[in-house]
């Protein structure tokens, strides 16, 4: 047997698999809601933003309960969604990117509705002025002011998501292959009073850390502001 | 600084789409659920059944509680490996599991520590802690050995006395943290614990007098699931743990093998 064994490397690249995968998803939420959230003068602008933020206090068992609750088969969201589509949430991978999305949503939206806010109004209203499209605006002239935050956005999510644990806890079940995260194994391997492995999980994960807020700060030493 | 955020988009990408090694519960896989006390033994009924068979095992190791209560919320494990007889029952009774339970192996107490104490004193020993020194116990909540534990204070007329110094794990697992940290100054475990490679040597340990507690039947029992997905596996493994070389695995781990259920 290799010094580490297969299991370890299935977990790790779970683990990658679930960050990029709930990243990819969130960056593509992110950016109207960001942008509607740094836009928006509505009454009920703080209701959302509140919302958003949630997952920031609650803790991760909280909201682990209520989506086992709601995805569990014998809930009705659940065995729609099982009857309809053929979707199980519960103890699956898909399971899990829709706990994470809900779980990392503060560290994607924050960071690109201040990126948008941060923008003086008079560069939009520049560019509606000589014609062009909201879509355009966005695009050419919005996003590209607003990369570091969207760089911050996309690290910080990814981040947080590899180190997700009461979520995935209450809802993945722990089954090696496909809801064994990182996180989880550490916790099962010292469970198992396996410390060596642990320690090797660990290992891992703070030199990633460490390694994603190097980055994170280098690209700050060159534009400021970012975090 | 365009660059940076179309490799990282293009990492991630490439990473959602890698596969995470090899397949998982495949066909000839299955997950088995299994308690806490139990996962020593485990480990090395996984090794002897792959060698014999052409199925893979993948244990899910926690409390029976826990597994129960996930198994109730359509889990996909295809046999539960409990800590008694009365939560696979209750899967029986809830309809999530086909019957029959069956006993594979009754297991036993112990009191260990890694500090240096008089375990020749028995149970008395914990007459002789200190105020602060904490006993760690399984919470008899949910945790067969924490129940039986409890049951064994009592008979012997300490319970009342050591309440305080008393502190829960949430499964025989985190028990033995408490007591292999040295957070606890002793606790009661399972004997499969005390025997398995991982800690063999560490501390001392003293099997607590059976007619102290009531025998702990530990149970199996195939889950809907499981006979639905992976009927001839699930029962070569159950034929597997059965036979004599699954029954001497667990005797190796101190259970006792059943006579007949």
């Amino acid at each position: 047997m290799d010094y580490f064994p297969d299991a370890f490397w299935q977990t790790l690249g779970l683990t990658v698999r679930l960050a990029a995968t709930t990243t990819i998803i969130l960056l593509v939420v992110g950016i109207p809601l960001g942008w509607y959230l740094a836009s928006a003068r509505h009454r009920l602008k703080p209701v959302f933003e509140a919302l958003v933020s949630m997952p920031l206090v609650l803790p991760p068992t909280v909201l682990g309960f209520y989506l086992l609750l709601a995805f569990s088969a014998e809930s009705s969201f659940g065995s729609w969604l099982n009857s309809t589509f053929n979707i199980q949430l519960v103890f699956t991978f898909s399971g899990l990117v829709v706990g994470s999305i809900i779980y990392s949503l503060p560290f994607m939206v924050q960071p690109i509705q201040s990126g948008f806010e941060s923008l003086p109004a008079h560069l939009a209203e520049a560019s509606y002025t000589l014609g062009k499209s909201r879509w355009t605006t966005l695009t050419r002239i919005l996003l590209p002011n607003i990369r570091a935050s969207v760089l911050s956005g996309l690290v910080l999510s990814f981040a947080h998501t590899i180190g997700e644990f009461g979520v995935v806890l209450m809802i993945g079940g722990n089954i090696p292959g496909k809801t064994r995260v990182a996180s989880i194994a550490i916790y099962d391997e010292v469970e198992g009073l396996n410390y060596g492995l642990a320690g090797e999980y660990a290992g891992v994960l703070v030199i990633f850390s460490f390694l994603i807020l190097l980055v994170i700060y280098s690209v700050n030493a060159r534009k400021p502001r970012l975090l | 600084m365009r660059i940076p955020i179309i490799l990282f988009l293009a990492m991630l990408l490439a990473s959602c789409q890698s596969d995470s090694g090899p397949a998982a519960g495949g066909p000839n896989t299955l997950v088995v659920a299994t308690a806490a006390n139990v996962q020593f033994a485990m480990a090395d009924m996984e090794k002897a059944f792959e060698a014999r068979t052409d199925f893979e095992i993948d244990a899910v190791v926690s409390s029976t509680g826990k597994l129960t209560a996930q198994i109730r919320q359509g889990a996909p494990y295809d046999l539960l490996i409990a800590a008694n007889r009365k939560y696979p029952e209750s899967l029986i009774a809830s309809g999530d599991a086909r019957g029959p339970v069956q006993t594979y192996a009754l297991g036993s107490l112990v009191l260990w520590t890694t500090r240096d104490l008089p375990v020749g004193l028995g149970m008395s020993l914990l007459d002789e802690l200190g105020p602060g020194d904490k006993i760690a116990v399984a919470n008899p909540e949910n945790a067969p050995y924490g129940t039986e534990s409890i049951r064994a204070l009592r008979a012997r007329g300490q319970f009342d006395r050591l309440q305080s110094q008393l502190i829960y794990g949430e499964s025989i697992a985190q028990t033995n943290q408490y007591i292999v940290s040295g957070a606890a100054a002793v606790g009661f475990t399972a004997k499969s614990v005390v025997l398995s490679p991982n800690v063999e040597g560490n501390g001392q340990w003293i099997t607590v007098p059976e007619n102290l507690y009531e025998p702990i039947k530990q149970g199996v029992v195939a889950t809907n699931y499981g006979m639905e997905n992976h009927p001839e596996a699930v029962q070569a493994f159950l034929e597997f743990l059965f036979s004599a070389e699954g029954q001497t695995i667990f005797r190796d781990y101190g259970y006792t093998v059943p006579i007949g259920d």
